[in-house]
């Protein structure tokens, strides 16, 4: 329960830092609200992932990577070139949908009509384990906790507390029928892409973006 | 153009007499005399002086403009002196204040940094969830503050919606300068997907503003930091920073603008412009194209320096949400077609007394906008004559 509160209570900056990577897909892949739900389960499973990676990380290195500072901003940067990867990647090439014409034959038709899901997988995955400051507030409680399956019950419970304010994103589908938000939503996302491209690279390298 | 077609539609006259021009500039002389001096003209021969070049300026552009019923092309002397001298004015005034062009971390600590209205569009959605502006400027007081900014920002959208990126933005005037400099575009064509960059990039800055709580198209993008005031190089970071924003000021400013003929960074890379293009939607003024009058020779569209105007907008009837109402389309229109509209009127009617209606709200708030700041260059140009020195 303590989880839930924290993660309602935190939810609206939460929301904030996932936005950047869910708001130009939504838009670049012009989908209903229903698809769009869809598309929203695909990337909070990502995020659920990340969330549970790193409790189990967190847990079985003893909690170091909370404590060494290094390791730490060596965890964002990689998350950070990750996503940067996804959305730069997701920008530039055309997905579409796989060719019906060739059926199931050609490996690269399926990877063309399932690529687009993988990218929001990574992308959700990568957020995870980024180092927001409600998902900070998180990892300090759930470092009281006394077990490995508390943590972990903690950092799910707190995942759905902050996953009630990305459920207004899918009605971005409202808007599907203004011809350019496809075009504007692929251009943004290599924006963000290059963005945090820059700033991945820059924590990597081990300084301060800001 | 169809001869046939030409023939039988009339020219539009818009031009006015002698008299009659100075009679309906009347209003504009009066209100500018009030507004400019603030009710006091000033006593010292030299502040009289540049008051009255700025007062003589702005009046005789507006007799022109309704003599000649040309908008555009007095407009934009008004507009382009309104960016030049606030360039000249902003830059002395921060050599003045603080020595150098550069802003120290100080100053940011401060929350001494000038407040531009290329902000506003970043600092919406952090102020909503945390009720802070995310930009180290002064709230009142000071120089150019935020909350007297967002006021100048409300009253002009609501008059003139996109219009202020024509009328009353005090960068718009140095790509719009560039793009008049060659007789003919060197690059005529712009793929059209192009436009739809200012709002991604309005997207793009929006949302990660509101996710690291800093401004990120002022921190990254902003080319008018070569012009105003910008980081300190102290770190690698603002090094990459500083060469981004001179490489857009240099490309979007200067080069494109003067290659294209059209005002690419207003059009093709401003995120407020986008937002702003929002604000046409619940203002009275439009332009609109007769299709009863219009040739389909196409000239407004190729003249629109802002790619406001495509073939399905003229058959559509009217310039695309984006049109910063600058009037050019409206001054190559062989017949009258293109024209200043209110909203709620029929079209093809009145034209002179809608353009007159538009023009008196739109160059009133340039001259009320930019009087102080032409003033005030116009000080340090005389200064740096009789002185030497601008400072």
């Amino acid at each position: 329960m303590q989880g839930f509160v924290l993660g309602l209570s935190s939810g609206a900056v939460c929301a904030a830092y996932c936005a950047p990577v869910l708001v130009p897909y939504l838009l670049g892949e012009g989908r209903g609200i229903l698809r769009n739900f869809l598309v929203l389960a695909q990337f909070l499973l990502g995020r659920l992932l990340g969330y549970l990676a790193f409790a189990f990380l967190a847990w079985g290195l003893n909690q170091s990577i909370l404590r060494d500072t290094g390791q730490r901003t060596l965890l964002i940067g990689s998350a950070y070139v990750v996503l940067s990867v996804a959305l730069i990647l997701y920008s530039l090439f055309r997905t579409g949908r796989a060719c019906r014409a060739a059926g199931d034959r050609g490996v690269a038709n399926r990877l063309r009509g399932t690529w687009p899901a993988l990218v929001l997988f990574v992308a959700g995955l990568a957020t995870g384990l980024n180092f927001c400051p409600p998902f900070l507030l998180a990892v300090t409680t759930a470092a009281e906790q006394a077990s490995l399956a508390q943590s972990v019950l903690f950092f799910l419970t707190f995942f759905l507390g902050t996953s009630v304010f990305l459920i207004p994103a899918p009605f971005l589908g409202l808007m599907r029928g203004v011809s350019a938000l496809p075009i504007i939503g692929k251009m943004a996302a290599g924006l963000i892409g290059a963005y945090y491209f820059y700033l991945g690279l820059t924590l990597l390298a081990g300084g301060n973006y800001s | 153009m169809n001869p046939e077609r030409a023939t039988k539609v009339k020219k539009v006259q818009s031009r006015q007499s002698p008299g009659k021009s100075i009679l309906l500039a009347l209003p504009m002389m009066v209100l500018t005399l009030i507004m400019l001096s603030g009710g006091r003209i000033p006593s010292d021969p030299q502040k009289l002086f540049i008051f009255g070049v700025t007062y003589l300026f702005f009046n005789v552009l507006f007799f022109l403009m309704i003599h000649t019923g040309k908008t555009d092309r007095y407009r934009a002397v008004a507009f382009i002196a309104f960016s030049l001298l606030f360039v000249v004015s902003f830059i002395t005034h921060m050599f003045e204040a603080r020595g150098s062009m550069s802003l120290s971390h100080e100053k940011i600590i401060l929350c001494e940094v000038p407040f531009c209205h290329l902000v506003i569009p970043m600092t919406l959605i952090p102020a909503a969830l945390t009720k802070t502006i995310i930009f180290p400027g002064m709230i009142t007081g000071g120089y150019a503050s935020i909350a007297s900014m967002f006021v100048i920002w409300i009253g002009a959208s609501l008059a003139l919606g996109r219009g202020w990126c024509s009328w009353g933005c005090f960068f718009g005037g140095l790509d719009d300068a560039f793009s008049r400099l060659l007789k003919k575009p060197v690059l005529p064509r712009i793929d059209r997907r192009w436009t739809y960059l200012p709002w991604a990039v309005l997207l793009a800055v929006v949302l990660t503003a509101a996710a690291f709580l800093s401004p990120t198209y002022c921190s990254w993008l902003c080319p008018y930091k070569a012009v105003t005031e910008f980081n300190e190089v102290t770190s690698f970071t603002i090094l990459v920073q500083t060469i981004i924003f001179v490489s857009l000021f240099i490309g979007l400013v200067v080069v494109l603008p003067l290659l294209t003929k059209r005002r690419t960074q207003c059009s093709l890379f401003c995120p407020f412009g986008a937002m702003q293009s929002l604000t046409n939607k619940i203002n009275a003024f439009d332009i609109r194209i007769d299709r009863d009058k219009c040739l389909n020779c196409k000239r407004c569209m190729k003249a629109c320096p802002t790619l406001s105007i495509t073939e399905e907008s003229i058959r559509a009837g009217r310039s695309l949400l984006s049109c910063m109402k600058c009037g050019t389309c409206v001054d190559v229109c062989p017949t009258g077609a293109a024209a200043f509209h209110i909203r709620g009127t029929p079209v093809g009617e009145g034209l002179n007394g809608k353009r007159l209606l538009f023009l008196y709200v739109a160059f009133l708030f340039l001259a009320i906008f930019a009087a102080s700041e032409i003033q005030e260059g116009l000080a340090r140009i005389v200064r740096l004559i009789t002185t030497g020195s601008m400072i």
